[in-house]
This record gives structure tokens, sequence and C-alpha cells, in this order.
């Protein structure tokens, strides 16, 4: 049986510890495999069965995929998958073996693969045509390929405000749609002694993910913006009719007068504090994603949450919400196995099981059929969701060589916002020039 | 009175020059042929060749690649063509880059001072005649032994969550602020982790040193009159001055590539205010920036390789051990 090896991480892994329970993640997918193995070798398998290698990016999912795997491997005997969650997914490509399937985070890094047409097309496969137009339209907001549909996008994670609803009702406060009505519900909980926004700044990702992309995205077209930095290229800078320090200027202000809503000590507490904080009710509203609801819950699991878009403008028209492609999947183009993989995919793409790993991870659907969201936790986001107003967030889209995080760190707690803004359109200049 | 305790030094140095000629005398291993020359057994080169390849193919091979593609405009994956020096003119010219390099030997040489300072005096005290000597060695030891990563992430609580709650406790205002959130002292933080971290391998040595100083000095100086400060200054200082030397040269060279305990602590920030070098090449590994940061990383070695040419310089003249 070919498993791949897990690659030697070259850097100095701060999660020591991960590699370990990885290795024990794998004993437990061998374990369901041959469970596999043994249903399907009552069918008679054993000739002409393929095996391929399923690469999945995120790790509270891998028992989930294991049953899921297991389920695939029992009901036929063409196919027989192995899940890899473990290897890495650079030097795989670098190899040349990358895994058959991959199932993974699609994001900026995840796109460069894509831009080098390491993955396959997948446009003639009918599972194609059900994914919503503007969900796929996602994916080539980071790059493309021309003439290929090369990455489904599998889930959708929509963040925004996350709230406690009887905070809000306690004082009388409506879900806000405009920016004068949050800053009004602001001062309104600061009045009643609570702490209106809980902030951890001391993660730089977090404020990234929540502050900055949703006051950015409230109010700038986020992939217009990006279109235009890209061609003006070099010239980014005090000159050019697009840059950061002009055209996001005005929402990372508004950021700014947001930040000082938050905990007095938000400087020095990061995600987690975050969680068990706004858990145990120390402040009304959190700007994170659907993957902080589990966490909350973990503290306190009967707190009455929910969710709406930040209000960056008096318009409520203008309201949208932050989303990532979660999960997306592909097949590279050099896999050995292309066919046995497309039908992987065409099992992991079946509606019910799509639906039924969204109930799961609070995820919302990505294709035209999709069943709706039922969590009271993000309800708020389904009609925003489903009218296509939504973006990626500025800070996923940039260059990883441009320590964005860490700028936006050092604007919300106390850095100069135009010369920041100014410092990140010359790293952009420099990097066109490199590029 | 000065005289007498300069010739108490002269003769503890030349102490060590004998020992010195003692051991290069005579080389391992070697034996001589009939003619006189020396023949030394083939045994010895086996045992250094499992080492040897090991070497080449862990450290030597992927440093020349590194090289090679620091000359190119290669990602880590896919095709790639050379550019010449592109990498190399723009690293000097970014500031992100320019601003690692200050903060990094500002670091390395602040924390230098401190822990041999601290070391040193700590190893004076060690090797006196106090009760409790092997319970407190053992003590002072224990920071070698936990990983740079833990460290980190204890203190980062220490310093987030228990020196505000003391200063706030005691009133002391500039103390309940975290001083990781500061960007203006972040890497005094790091200073502090660091040298509590590396303090315990310089005590050893210099306790090393310290020991090897034969009594007679002491007793000479005691002779002549010498108080404790003017021993230390006089006697103490000069004999173990190769082991200072040793400290100083390694502890800068392993400062300079700070990595684990900034990722534990500030993770380079706030801001960009603790980015080291090491930190700015890793980011070429996640960046897709690979080339780019392989020119900075050569460019740290030339810097790495300097240094060692110059220790190597220094210990072999006055100062060797």
């Amino acid at each position: 049986m070919p498993h791949p090896p897990i690659s030697p991480s070259r850097h100095p892994n701060p999660a020591a510890g991960d590699r370990r329970m990885r290795g024990r993640l794998g004993i437990a997918g061998a374990v369901v495999l041959a469970s596999g193995l043994a249903l399907s070798g009552c069918s008679g398998a054993g000739s002409g069965t393929e095996d391929i290698t399923f690469l999945l990016s995120k790790p509270e999912a891998v028992p989930y995929f294991q049953d899921l795997v297991a389920e695939f491997n029992g009901s036929q005997s063409e196919v027989r998958v192995t899940l890899d969650s473990a290897s890495n997914l650079s030097a795989g490509f670098l190899r040349g073996n990358p895994p058959d399937v991959g199932l993974l985070n699609y994001n900026y890094e995840m796109a460069r693969f894509m831009e080098r047409g390491a993955l396959s097309d997948l446009s003639d496969m009918p599972e194609a045509d059900r994914i919503r137009p503007d969900v796929q339209e996602l994916v080539d907001q980071y790059a493309t390929y021309p003439g290929r549909t090369s990455v489904l996008p599998y889930s959708v994670a929509a963040a925004s405000v996350i709230y406690n609803v009887q905070m809000f009702e306690e004082n009388g406060i409506e879900v806000p749609t405009t920016w004068d009505e949050l800053i009004a519900a602001c001062d309104t909980l600061e009045a009643a002694g609570i702490t209106p926004i809980y902030g951890t700044y001391k993660d730089a990702w977090t404020v990234a993910q929540g502050l900055f992309d949703y006051s950015v995205g409230g109010t700038t077209d986020v992939p217009e913006f990006l279109a235009a930095l890209e061609e003006e290229g070099t010239e980014v800078g005090p000159d050019s009719p697009v840059s950061f320090q002009k055209t996001i200027l005005d929402p990372v202000l508004q950021m700014e007068e947001l930040a000082a809503y938050s905990n007095a000590d938000a400087a020095s507490r990061g995600y987690g504090d975050g969680n068990v904080a706004f858990a145990n009710g120390e402040a009304a509203m959190y700007l994170q994603g659907p993957w902080a609801l589990g966490e909350i819950a973990k503290t306190s699991p009967d707190l009455e949450l929910g969710t709406f878009p930040l209000p960056m403008t008096n318009d409520p028209d203008d309201l949208k919400v932050r989303v990532n492609l979660d999960l997306a999947l592909w097949v590279p183009e050099a896999s050995n196995s292309k066919e046995a993989a497309r039908t992987f995919v065409s099992y992991l793409m079946q509606q019910d099981v799509m639906d039924a790993y969204n109930a799961a991870f609070l995820g919302f659907g990505t294709t035209t059929d999709a069943a709706p969201v039922t969590d009271e936790r993000i309800l708020g986001m389904q009609e925003y969701y489903d009218a296509g107003e939504f973006y990626q967030g500025l800070s996923r889209s940039i260059p990883l060589t441009i320590p964005i995080d860490n700028y936006i760190q050092a604007m919300v707690t106390g850095a100069d916002i135009p010369a920041t803004l100014a410092t990140i359109d010359a790293d952009w200049a420099r990097l066109a020039l490199r590029g | 009175m000065s005289t007498p305790v300069t010739t108490a030094a002269a003769s503890a140095g030349s102490l060590v020059d004998e020992a010195e000629h003692g051991r290069t005398d005579h080389l391992a291993g070697a034996r001589h042929d009939r003619r006189g020359r020396v023949r030394v057994d083939p045994i010895y080169y086996w045992f250094l060749v499992p080492t040897l390849v090991l070497f080449t193919l862990a450290i030597t091979v992927p440093a020349v690649l590194g090289i090679f593609y620091s000359f190119t405009n290669f990602i880590g994956f896919g095709d790639w063509e050379f550019v010449g020096f592109t990498n190399y003119v723009a690293a000097f010219s970014d500031p992100a880059i320019l601003a690692s390099y200050g903060f990094t030997f500002g670091f390395a040489i602040v924390t230098v001072l401190l822990v041999n300072v601290i070391a040193f005096l700590l190893a004076v005290g060690l090797t006196a005649k106090i009760k409790l000597k092997a319970g407190l060695r053992a003590v002072f030891v224990i920071p070698m032994v936990i990983s740079g990563i833990v460290i980190a992430y204890v203190f980062n609580f220490l310093f987030s969550n228990s020196v505000p709650a003391l200063g706030s406790g005691l009133g002391i205002p500039w103390l309940s602020e975290s001083i990781l959130a500061n960007p203006d002292l972040a890497w005094l933080s790091i200073v502090i982790v660091t040298a509590w971290q590396s303090i315990p391998a310089t005590l050893l040595i210099y306790i090393a040193g310290l020991l090897s100083i034969p009594g007679e000095v002491y007793e000479a100086a005691d002779i002549d009159g010498a108080g404790a400060v003017r021993r230390l200054w006089s006697v103490t200082l000069p004999l173990v001055s190769g082991y200072v030397v040793i400290n100083m040269i390694l502890g800068f060279k392993n400062y300079l590539n700070v990595y684990d305990v900034i990722v534990g602590l500030t993770n380079g920030g706030p801001g960009t205010s603790t980015r080291s070098i090491a930190m700015t090449i890793f980011t070429g590994f996640t960046g897709g920036d690979y080339a780019y940061q392989m020119a900075n990383a050569t460019i740290f070695f030339i810097i790495a390789v300097a240094i060692s040419v110059l220790q190597l310089r220094i210990t072999r003249g006055k100062a060797a051990i």
C-alpha cells in the first residue's frame, strides 16, 4: 500500500506535539481503511483496484472524513482511498507526487499551484456546473489558469460580528444595520458598563481577519481594489490613483474608531483568551469567524449567540459578510489516477454529503441546490450569502511576503495609520518590481 | 604592589602555555614509521566517513542549492529562470530586511553582554566556597534542559497575565501593561527570555574556566596582599579571558539565529518591531518567495562566516583555551 511519507518539516515547528498527533491520526486512518478493506473484500475486490491518496487540511474534520472514506471504500471496489492529513503540500508538488485529491482551505498560497497549471481541469464534470457562479468566482480572485476550472469550492466559512443576544436584548439594542446605529449601540453598551467589543490584538491574525477585513470589506470592493493594485504594480504609491494609503484610508480610520470600544487590555489578549472571555460574557460583540463558535461553546454551551455583518456605511444595502473558501476540491495534473480521483470527487460532491458536512461544521453550501444553514448562530448571515453580498478578506488576498497582519496589528495598537499604509504600498511596489 | 601580582598572572599564563605544548606534541592515533613520517591508521578516516556523507547530504548540498536558487526567481516549485543579482539588489533596499538586521544585531549585542555579565558573576559565586554549591548549580542549569519554545510560551503567559496583574495589584502603572504589547519594549522581553534560557550554558563554561585556575595563583596574590576585587580583576579575569571570548562569540552567533523564542513571545510583533533575520528568511518558504529569501539567507551566511573567521583569529591568538 503506497503511503506517502510524512515529509520532514524544515521549520522549527512550534507545535512539536502536532506531528505525534498526526502520527496517531495516521494509525486511526489505517484502522478505518483496514475495516473498509474488510468490507470491500466480501464483494470480491482485488483485481483492478486503484489506490489514491486524499489530502485533507482541516484537522478537526479528519474523523468525519475518515468515516466518509471508509464508507466510500466499502461501497465499491474500483477505487481505494487513503486519507492523508499530514503530508507537506509544497513538497508533494515539488517531488512530483502530490495527493490525487486535495480538499483544502483555498487561499493565496494554494493559488500559486493553480496559477502554474499544477491542477487539472474539472470543468467537464457535471458537479462543476452545480457550483454557484459567484462562489466559483471567489477562486478566480486569487489567480486563474486560462481555460480551466481547476478548483471546486466545497464549503464556505462566512464570518461577521458574533454578538451576545441576551446583552443586546437587555440593553434594548437592535442588530445595527448602519454605521451610526453601530456606534450608538457601542455607546449604549459602554454606558451600561459593558465592553462593546472584545479585542485580541496579541494574535495579529485575529485583528486582520476581524476588524480589518470587515472594515475594508464593508466599504470597498475588494477584488476590484486588488485588480487595480495588480495593474499599478510598481507604480503603487502616494501618487497612484489606487493605493492602500488612499483607497482604504477611510475604512482603516473607522476601524481605529471601533477599536477604541474594545477592552482596555486588548493588546495583551490572544485568540484563546478572547474565546473564553466572550463565552463568559465579558463583552457584547466579538469579530470572529464560525471557527470561534465551537471554542466558545466549550466554555458556555448554552450561550445564545447571533451574527450580523459589520455595518460600515449608513446604507443598509451595503451590508456584506466576509467569506473564505474553507474547503475546496482539486485534482493535480501530476496525479496518475485522475479518473479514480474524479470518481471520489463525485462522491464527495453529492449534495447530501456536502449538506451533512456543512451542517456539522457550520459551513455554507457552495452549490445552487445546497441546503440553507439551520444553526441559529450563523443564521443571520444566510440572507447576505444567498444574495451574493460577500467578499474575501483583503488581509488574506495579499502576498504573504508582506507581513500584513503585523502591519494591521501595529495600526490597531497605535501606530501612525497613513504612514503604515504607505509602508504597505512601498512593499507592494517593491514586490511588483521583483515579481 | 603591582609587580608581584603581574608575576602571578604571568606564571599562570606560562602554565597555560605549557599545557598547550603538551597537548599539541602528540596527536592521538598517530604513529611514526621507520623514516619518522607520521603514519595514520586508516580506521580514523573510516570513523569520519558516515558523518562526512551525512553532513554533505543534509547540509552542504542544500546550502549550495539554496545559494544557486538565490540567483533565480524560483518560488519553491515549477519553472524558474536566472535573474542574476536582482534578488540581492532588492534585498539591500528592502526596509523590512534591513530592519530585521538592525533588530537582530541590536538584540544579539545586548543579550550577549547581559548573559555574560550575569553568568560570570554567578560562576564566581558558584565556585567560591559557599554552602549548597552543588544544589545551586543544579538549579541554575535547569533552564538549559527546557525547550526554547516552551520557555517562550510560559513567559508569554507571565508577561501577558501575571506581571500586569502584579503591576495593577501594586499600583505600578508601567508594570500593569503587558510588555509584549508595547512596540518599543517588546524586544526587552525577548532579551530577558533568551538570557534566562542561555545563561546556564554560559555559566557552565565559566565554571569550567574558573576551576581551571590553579590555587597557587590565588595564594600568590593573597601573599601579595590583593583584595577580593583586585583578585577578580587582575587574576581571575585575565586567566579566563579565553572563556570570555568563546562565550561572547558563540553566544553572539547563536543570538543572531533567534527564532523560536520570538515565535513563542511576540511572533514578530507588535507590528513588525521584533522580526528577526531568521523569521524574515522563513517567510520565503511560506510566502512563495523562496529565491529572494535564499539571497537573504546567503547574505546572512556570509556574515556568519565572517564572524567565525574573526572568532578563529582571536581564539588562535592569546586567548586559546
